[in-house]
């Protein structure tokens, strides 16, 4: 049944912006970092439609009396809606990329996604009806308004996503996580203000409720090591950089970080491009592979001869272990640990 | 089978190319098969096997490198860790503590090595380990500098 909603909640998503999905689908490592925007967003928004109550209100009060007081009325309900269900809306915005992001999420997430995706979108279609009924019910301003600012919204959309990559990027570099990110998100509304050009009378309210939203979603910076750009063991992480910050971050941490001071640690520096034991070329996943502390590198096949074998390093003799150095072997294993989650999730979805 | 032959054809390719590099070693293929190998190495100096060219016959297994390479001389030699009838070496590294990451080349320097530092407490060659072992170090080195003489310098005349 979750299936149904969300296929309804993501395909208009898909068909009324698909360059935008795209761009979300690519850019999904940054994905925490757009919740965050959609939230500053959804901020702006909300005091966009209270700007537009009051001033409906102005408007009804002059035109016709008791359709303005309806109007008013059904504002007043709208906000609440929104109020009450912060989330479903901007759950709703987000509906495409939001599966995304449960793919690319690890499993534990994926569940909590999955029920906040279905609340969004309950709240999502009672917005939708509150809103379609309104605009019919309002005068014609209030229709043009709520177009003009959709619009917005994508254009906008499009032109933060790479300053927000830009942040991402910067905030993986200088490793300052919580508190920076937060002072962004404040300052986000701000920004997108700029953007669609709102007179805000209502701004300290705006803020301090900017605030709230970031006090009240606890599960937004989950994990830290989700804002850096790569992850130390992740593959596609380009190989120079972080070996040599490794070496001279923890020069003297041999226990855990295994590039230690030993003469193959300066060797691993330059990765060999074939392994020395059986003399075949290394490909991608055996030049990111380490097995053991020495630095001595060979290729997997090899490693899994030797297991199979005596089991100790060429270089130094000492027993392979089984422990997180092999992080990168278990690249498969791990892959198809995932999998299964991520295709049943999948399999739920579609 | 393959990786062994890859591994032994870039040990060849590594010998040719840095021939000059060891001169105490020298290291060749022989003709038709790539897990026949010979070696000539010189006497360390200072030792009773000095100024002698001793003959190495390697013999690697399929599994190499996995396995050691079998390696015996084929040169006679008074030591007492080579078997002086057979000419098999009794060197840790060509049995338990062998490692995929030697290569024949530097199994030839181990033997050196050892040949430089004989280790009398684990003998093939009782006599010379017995030698060793009662402290005459003037008969050991002049029975191995006999056979040294006698087996390992080109005859003269």
């Amino acid at each position: 049944m979750g299936s149904d909603s969300i296929a309804n909640a993501s395909i208009p998503m898909l068909s009324s912006n698909p360059k935008d999905f795209a761009k979300k689908k690519r850019a999904n490592r940054s994905a925490k970092l757009k919740q965050c925007k959609l939230d500053a967003r959804r901020e702006q928004w909300l005091s966009q439609v209270k700007n537009k109550g009051s001033n409906e209100e102005l408007n009804g009060g002059g035109g016709a009396p008791g359709q303005g007081m309806h109007v008013a009325n059904e504002r007043g309900l709208l906000m609440e809606k929104l109020v009450i269900k912060p989330r479903g809306d901007e759950e709703k915005e987000n509906g495409g990329c939001t599966n995304n992001y449960s793919d690319f999420d690890s499993p534990s997430n994926s569940p909590t996604s999955d029920t906040s995706l279905l609340e969004g979108n309950d709240s999502g279609t009672n917005f939708t009806g509150a809103s379609s009924s309104s605009s019919s019910s309002s005068s014609s301003s209030g229709g043009c308004c709520s177009g003009s600012m959709s619009e917005e919204d994508n254009e906008g959309d499009d032109g933060c996503l790479d300053d927000w990559e830009a942040v991402a990027d910067a905030l993986a570099a200088t490793d300052k996580k919580q508190e920076q990110l937060s002072s962004s998100l404040d300052s986000a509304p701000e920004r997108d203000e700029n953007v669609v050009h709102v007179s805000s009378p209502e701004d300290p309210d705006r803020h301090e409720s900017g605030l709230d939203v970031s006090k009240q979603k606890p599960w937004e910076p989950i994990s830290p090591v989700s804002f850096r750009a790569w992850r130390p063991d992740d593959a596609f992480r380009p190989q120079s950089l972080p070996t040599l910050s490794k070496q001279y971050t923890f020069p003297m941490n041999l226990g855990q970080h295994y590039r230690g001071g030993s003469v193959w640690g300066c060797k691993s520096l330059s990765i060999p491009t074939s392994c020395p034991i059986c003399c075949e070329d290394l490909d991608f996943t055996d030049t990111s592979f380490l097995p053991c502390p020495c630095g001595f590198r060979l290729c997997l096949f090899c490693h899994k001869r030797i297991l199979e074998e005596d089991g100790r390093c060429p270089s130094c003799r000492k027993q392979y272990k089984h422990d997180p150095l092999e992080g990168e072997t278990t690249e498969d294993a791990g892959s198809l640990t995932f999998r299964p989650t991520r295709s049943c999730s999948m399999i739920s979805r579609s | 089978m393959q990786a062994s032959r890859a591994r032994l054809f870039k040990e060849y390719k590594e010998v040719q190319r840095e021939k000059s590099a060891d001169p105490d070693i020298q290291l060749v293929c022989d003709d038709s098969n790539i897990f026949k190998w010979t070696a000539l190495i010189k006497g360390p100096s200072e030792t009773p096997y000095d100024g002698g060219v001793f003959q190495l016959a390697f013999s690697v297994p399929e599994q190499y490198p996995l396995q050691p390479p079998q390696v015996r001389f084929l040169t006679k030699i008074f030591h007492p860790n080579v078997h002086f009838k057979t000419g098999e070496i009794c060197l840790d590294i060509l049995k338990n503590a062998w490692s995929p990451a030697w290569t024949l080349q530097s199994v030839c320097r181990a033997i050196i090595a050892l040949m430089a530092h004989p280790e009398a407490d684990s003998p093939l060659n009782c006599d010379s380990g017995n030698l060793l072992r009662s402290g005459d170090i003037r008969g050991y080195q002049s029975m191995a500098r006999m056979y040294t003489r006698l087996a390992a310098m080109p005859k003269k005349g």
